[in-house]
């Protein structure tokens, strides 16, 4: 697949640029892979934005109830980079 | 409300072509200026329209100053991913909402309701994520689940603004703003809320349905149509929102603010019609049943804001309406129709005329009927190319909408 080599950091470096386009408030460095989206103050609507758009972005589909709830960004970086 | 005391309106706000907050747009009114613009030749719609070009929600947000700041971070926040409908409605409702003073000289949050007029206000901004949805179904945003629903505009102004009374959207084609007013109306009447919000939202029509207007000859497509012209060829679509906060007088009254006008009385009717065909008894009803219930006689009326929308069908009948309620020409209150200037602002226009007749009763002119060079014959007493300047003290505002909705409102200035 077209992504199956894709690194980590360009996985949290597209959710960094979708976590600003979304809650501008946020600052890009404080988007980390011990952190949650909520622990952040994205709220439900924010984080299903945040997580399409970067899906888009990296051209990835991952099935809607793989995301569960509360993931770090380190389990979502890994749950996309499982379907790259 | 039979006595005709009339409920207060204590908050103003707009955000149109011709002005981003009301004494802009009143200064425009006085100068008849026409914000009706020639529009890209690309743009795949009709060619003139009044497009509310540059509307930004960070300008608009910075504007309001006398906001508290929490206010204007929460409005930030909330609606910076927004469709622009929603935005601009919100600018309107946050220029009305420190008009009224509802910042410092508080009402409860439950005693304050919200009433938005309009439906398929987002339609363009569906068609747009058409495309999104047939390249890759699953990058479909998420949010949209919430923006394709009118009633995103109730919450997203709520969650702003901190209302907790009831809300709601309502719809009446054209005469969407009117219907709102009337529902605004009776939810304080009622004395289920101590004021309530009332918001004209802007209608973002998609390319299908502008081209359907133009196919049915409701809009004119290649020309500039003026209402009530004899050149008239359909209407001239315009952006825009507007906001009117309506108050108990007791609770205008307790607050101790500023009283822009009263609205003395309303009328709906339906005419039993699907199509688009306007009906001079419906009209005809609305205006006498209105002034019924103000507890005002035709006579009194100096001035009426007239729906005017350029269709020669439409305009020809509402002519009809005003000389059975009002007489013959010379006779009548002044008339003139704020679209010539606005474009017709399709949901929103009621409270957008609403605000206009406000303005034009609290600053004493009635704005002109720019470009209005061959009325008809007989006509009515139409105001000429430059303003008049007239205290008209007791106003009528007409709004009629396809499906056979007519609908009046009267607005008086305090005291008069």
């Amino acid at each position: 697949m077209a992504h199956s080599k894709l690194a980590d950091d360009a996985i949290l470096a597209a959710f960094r640029r979708s976590v600003v386009a979304v809650v501008p408030e946020i600052a890009a460095a404080k988007v980390t892979l011990d952190r949650t989206l909520a622990e952040l103050g994205c709220n439900s609507i924010d984080r299903a934005d945040i997580v399409t758009m970067t899906m888009a972005e990296l051209g990835i589909i991952v099935p809607v109830p793989e995301f569960g709830r509360d993931r770090t960004m380190g389990s979502l970086v890994a749950l996309l980079r499982k379907y790259a | 409300m039979r006595s005709g005391a009339g409920l207060a309106v204590t908050g103003l706000g707009v955000v149109c072509a011709l002005g981003e907050s009301v004494e802009p747009f009143a200064a425009g009114l006085l100068a008849g200026s026409s914000a009706i613009t020639e529009l890209p030749a690309d743009s795949g719609g009709p060619r003139y329209g009044a497009p509310l070009a540059g509307f930004s929600l960070a300008d608009a947000v910075a504007a309001r100053t006398g906001l508290p700041d929490g206010i204007r971070r929460t409005a930030t926040r909330v609606a910076s991913r927004s469709p622009r409908p929603v935005q601009v409605a919100l600018a309107a409702a946050l220029e009305a909402w420190e008009s009224a003073c509802l910042h410092e000289n508080r009402i409860p949050a439950h005693r304050i309701a919200l009433v938005v007029a309009g439906h398929n206000l987002t339609s363009r901004h569906s068609h747009e994520l058409a495309a999104r949805f047939h390249a890759s179904p699953a990058y479909v945003p998420p949010r949209f689940a919430l923006q394709m629903l009118d009633t995103d505009h109730v919450g997203t102004l709520s969650h702003v603004l901190g209302v907790t009374g009831e809300g709601f959207t309502v719809g009446g084609a054209s005469a969407s703003g009117n219907v709102a007013i009337i529902a605004g109306s009776r939810l304080v009447e009622s004395g289920a809320a101590d004021a309530c919000l009332v918001v004209g939202a802007l209608a973002e029509l998609s390319p299908v349905g502008l081209r359907a207007l133009g196919n049915l000859g409701a809009m004119a497509w290649d020309v500039a149509s003026v209402p009530f012209d004899e050149s008239h060829a359909g209407f001239v679509a315009g952006e825009g929102a507007a906001c009117l906060v309506l108050e108990s007088a007791a609770s205008a009254r307790h607050r101790a603010v500023a009283v822009h006008a009263l609205l003395t009385g309303y009328a709906q009717r339906l005419d039993a019609n699907s199509l688009a065909n306007p009906a001079e008894e419906g009209e005809v009803t609305v205006m006498v049943n209105a002034l019924q219930r103000a507890g005002r006689k035709p006579r009194e009326v100096g001035y009426v804001n007239a729906h005017g929308t350029g269709s020669p069908l439409g305009d020809r009948t509402e002519i009809r309406a005003l000389r059975r309620v009002f007489g013959g020409q010379g006779q009548g209150p002044w008339v003139n129709s704020t679209k010539a200037l606005v474009g017709h602002c399709l949901s929103a226009a009621g409270v957008v005329e609403a605000v206009a007749t406000v303005v034009q009763l609290r600053d004493g002119f009635l704005h002109p009927n720019t470009g209005l060079r061959r009325p008809p014959s007989p006509g009515c007493r139409f105001v000429g190319q430059h303003a008049e300047q007239v205290r008209a003290g007791l106003a009528l505002s007409n709004g009629f909408g396809f499906g056979g909705f007519n609908t009046c409102v009267a607005l008086a200035a305090p005291g008069a």
